[in-house]
């Protein structure tokens, strides 16, 4: 009884706190939060270039078709060396699958050929809360401006197996481009696909 | 932790079962079993429903997904992460695979976030389409099924297919018969209703048009949206019934995916605790603006004009009147008195008094707003007023308002505060005794909610918590508000009259009118529990005053001992109620053609095309009592009702009533009274205003 008084207390004030999620054409929340080489960085660094948020668990087949096959060392290049600041995210809570130490990441990223720029360690979750990232990987780009032009899958078949990747448009990429040729992104919303994220 | 390399050395010890076209059939029973895929996590069986196809016909096959103990998979629509099964057919040209059908699925909450899918094995049904001009008499199948199944870290599965059916005579395989059968019983049924889906900023709300004796009694509603962009998955849902049919009200990210579905999969949950699950196809109608009035169990027509300000000040002017309330007042004039005696006080420690006093009617008041918030984020549906549903509570009113009656007689004294001129208490007694009359204030006012507050009230809790909390403190510091003023000004002060033997007279005076409420609670008490457990609390209540004397009557210790046992024992006794007996049936005052509200009867009323006037009552509401017989139970009334043809029906909310509850939250009320008005033909009402005269009531018939 104790139990579900408290409970039920829980969700009553879960529900209340009102569901934000960061809103694709609006200013991109602020975070902070910091790397796995032990400094402290912010969105707010990096005004007057593109930033790609990688929301990544190394323990999700989702994460490891992208790595393996090299598709997401690939965007990362395609994108770093055009001028964007590629941040690598993990939010799994420490004890839950895919959470993950400094040192490991920092293996990792050499091991996998990563070219990201920087790699946050958010186990308390509070940079995912904030972008509402549900599931790994979860894409997000901001422009130069600091407004989210794109959130959601990195492509668009929601496959763990590497034989979708030939057949799959990578999103994040169509987003660049519209995104450097000065249109609108045609896609800026989608819906992200992989491992739910272990707060 | 699991790498691609070894998922895929997993994957790659794939069962592949090869039919021959000739030689392979001498068992019917497996014959059209295309074979079982024993996943790493999970196995995978494919069965024809067909043992022979046939050109220009539809066949079935059927793919059962049997995840391993604790493991699940998913429906079409995952929740918040996860994925569908993803087919992948290699078929000749003239055969076309369908889309899957899927059983209904379940919630499966993980953490903070929900999922959709199945624990148990669950078949997803495939229809193979084969042209007309299909000539040859085999059909070769190559099939690659991806699907995902995860326990709380994620192992995606995959299994390969390959293998032929006959192509000539359309023949049915028995042997199949019982899985394909249990297979469709798991999937909804195609509703018959028409549904419409609105989608607004924060919310969405699907209306089903049904007639109330489609839908029988319904526990529980849930709708399992089949598109993205509807519904924060983990959020409760929450239903509630119209005249036409009903809705299910669910919460939605802001600024979220955009709304690209108005299909899904409602599951109803009757009282008897059956599910029934239907395939709903509503029309998607997206809406820019928020719906106005931001409750989800309000239909926005309500409260779309009542800012937040506009509850605030009502809740405020609420709280002032109630100090007003017959039942509130002589327990004030205590309270009063003690300012009025207490000349030889400093101005620090009457201020500090005064805010003593109001912080005993806060934390009462936030202490009930908090139970009836726990309680109603269970789904039981209560509103303001649900204390008095409760015998217990109404009985420890009696027995307090006969023992603040009988202290005013000059009985005794309660000793809370500073009671009699002159009187020296020590100024921690004094915040002591402040702070419980604050408490003893909110408790007598509870059954006098004023009628300024009842629409201050019903906006209140259909709003976030923190709004809640803003308003009923409000309403509080309103309560408190005189005697805080008192207590900070001298000069108001100083207009009180002076001390002298007409306070004594007037408290003796004032008793009477606690008296009366006490009688009227004990009648209410009466209803609700009935006569036998009426006549325990008399006697538990006269045992009361016995242990009060013999406290009076005693010096000594034992004799005091005694007296306090006795009267713990005797107000126990009214809050356990050991002799619970059952409510009497509540009697209908007037005209025998009233109807008991239900939502049923209104529905049936409203289809034969009658104008019914509804009103929401209970016995423990004043107000309610005051409208009745001044402008309801007159002769001028009933005979416009008689005239006209007018059907009246009667909900009693003395009691607890969840369906009573629902309609009040409708029309954004959180208690009674409510007065409606249903023209002939039409299901939403006209709401007439909580004090009503026989000119109200007449004006609005004419002007139907």
């Amino acid at each position: 009884m104790k139990k579900t008084l408290i409970s039920l207390l829980i969700v009553a004030i879960s529900s209340f706190s009102a569901f934000a999620a960061p809103v694709s054409g609006q200013k991109a929340p602020e975070f902070s939060g910091k790397t796995m080489t032990g400094e402290t960085i912010s969105l707010s660094d990096f005004v007057g270039k593109p930033v790609v948020l990688e929301w990544t668990n190394h323990e999700c087949p989702y994460v490891g078709k992208h790595y393996n096959s090299g598709n997401m060392q690939k965007t990362q290049r395609a994108l770093t060396e055009e001028g964007a600041v590629w941040i690598s995210i993990a939010s799994s809570a420490p004890g839950k699958h895919g959470y993950i130490t400094a040192d490991l990441a920092q293996e990792l990223t050499t091991s996998r050929g990563s070219y990201t720029n920087h790699f946050i360690l958010d186990p308390e979750g509070t940079i995912g809360r904030m972008y509402n990232a549900t599931s790994t990987p979860h894409m997000y780009i901001i422009d130069e401006k600091g407004t989210l032009v794109y959130q959601g899958a990195i492509d668009d078949i929601p496959s763990a197996s590497v034989r979708s990747l030939p057949k799959a448009t990578n999103l994040v990429l169509q987003a660049w481009k519209e995104l450097k040729a000065g249109e609108p992104v045609s896609e800026p919303h989608t819906s992200s696909y992989g491992c739910a994220i272990k707060y | 932790m699991i790498t691609m390399r070894e998922l895929s050395k997993k994957t790659l010890t794939l069962a592949t079962v090869l039919l021959g076209i000739t030689g392979a059939f001498s068992n019917a029973v497996t014959a059209t079993d295309l074979g079982t895929v024993e996943a790493s996590h999970s196995k995978a069986t494919l069965i024809s429903e067909y043992s022979s196809a046939a050109a220009g016909e539809t066949i079935w096959v059927g793919l059962e997904l049997t995840p391993r103990e604790g493991w699940h998979s998913y429906w079409k629509n995952y929740g918040d992460s996860g994925a569908a099964p993803i087919f992948e057919w290699v078929l000749p040209e003239g055969v076309t695979a369908g889309d899957a059908l899927y059983p209904t699925p379940h919630r499966m909450p993980i953490g903070p976030l929900m999922n959709y899918g199945y624990e148990a094995p669950s078949t997803l049904l495939v229809p193979l389409t084969f042209d007309s001009g299909y000539t040859a008499n085999a059909l070769p199948i190559e099939l690659i099924v991806e699907w995902l199944v995860c326990e709380i870290e994620c192992v995606p599965q995959e299994g390969t297919w390959s293998g032929s059916l006959p192509v000539g005579d359309l023949s049915y395989d028995e042997g199949a018969r019982s899985f394909f059968t249990d297979a469709r019983d798991q999937l909804p049924e195609m509703a018959i209703w028409t549904a419409d889906l609105t989608v607004y900023p924060a919310q969405s709300r699907l209306k089903v048009y049904a007639g109330a004796d489609e839908i029988g009694t319904v526990k529980e509603a849930y709708f399992y949206p089949e598109g993205e962009g509807i519904t924060e998955y983990a959020a409760a849902q929450q239903w509630a019934s119209s005249p036409d049919g009903f809705f299910v009200d669910m919460v939605r990210t802001e600024g979220g995916l955009e709304a690209n579905s108005g299909k899904g999969i409602l599951v109803i949950t009757s009282e008897d605790d059956q599910d029934r699950a239907y395939e709903i196809d509503a029309e998607l109608k997206v809406e820019a603006l928020p719906a106005a009035g931001s409750s989800n169990a309000t239909p926005p027509q309500v409260n779309a004009d009542f800012p937040l300000w506009q509850a605030g000040l009502f809740a405020l002017l609420g709280g002032l009147v109630l100090n007003l309330m017959p039942c509130v007042f002589p327990v004030l004039s205590l309270k009063a008195f003690s300012f009025i005696a207490a000349n030889s006080k400093t101005a620090g420690e009457r201020k500090q008094e005064g805010w003593a006093y109001t912080a005993g009617i806060w934390v009462s008041f936030m202490i009930i707003v908090s139970a009836l918030l726990i309680i109603k984020s269970s789904g039981t549906a209560i509103g303001w007023g649900f204390q008095l549903q409760e015998p217990a509570f109404v009985g420890a009113l009696v027995l307090i308002m006969v023992l603040v009656a009988l202290s005013l007689s000059g009985m005794f004294n309660i000793q809370v505060g500073v009671e009699g001129a002159g009187q020296q208490l020590a100024s921690q007694d004094g915040n002591k005794g402040a702070f419980f009359q604050g408490v003893l204030a909110t408790l007598v006012a509870t059954p006098c909610t004023a009628p300024l507050m009842a629409p201050a009230i019903g906006f209140a809790l259909t709003q976030s918590a923190p709004v809640v909390f803003l308003i009923f403190s409000l309403l509080a510091f309103g309560l408190a508000l005189p005697f805080l003023a008192l207590s900070y000004s001298p000069a108001l002060a100083r207009l009180m009259p002076r001390p002298g033997p007409w306070m004594e007279k007037l408290k003796e005076a004032l008793a009477f009118p606690m008296y009366l409420t006490a009688a009227w609670l004990l009648y209410v008490f009466t209803l609700q529990a009935g006569a036998t457990a009426t006549l325990a609390l008399l006697v538990a209540i006269i045992i009361a005053i016995f242990g009060v004397w013999l406290w009076q009557a005693f010096s000594g210790r034992v004799g005091k001992a005694i007296a306090v046992i006795i009267m713990i024992s005797a107000a126990s006794a009214i809050i356990i109620q050991p002799f619970g007996g059952s409510p009497v049936s509540n009697p209908v005052e007037t005209a025998s053609d009233i109807t008991p509200y239900t939502e049923e009867a209104l529905a049936e009323l409203l289809a034969d095309d009658e104008t019914v006037f509804a009103y929401f009552s209970a016995e423990w509401c004043i107000t309610c009592k005051v409208n009745e017989q001044v402008a309801l139970f007159t002769d001028e009334t009933q005979a416009l009702f008689a005239q006209k043809g007018i059907r009246v029906m009667k909900g009693d909310w003395t009691n607890r009533n969840a369906e009573i509850a629902e309609i009040l939250a409708r029309y954004g009320r959180a208690g009674v009274p409510l007065y409606l008005l249903f023209p002939k033909g039409q299901s939403e009402a006209i709401v007439l205003p909580e004090i009503l005269t026989p000119g109200i009531v007449a004006d609005a018939i004419a002007n139907i």
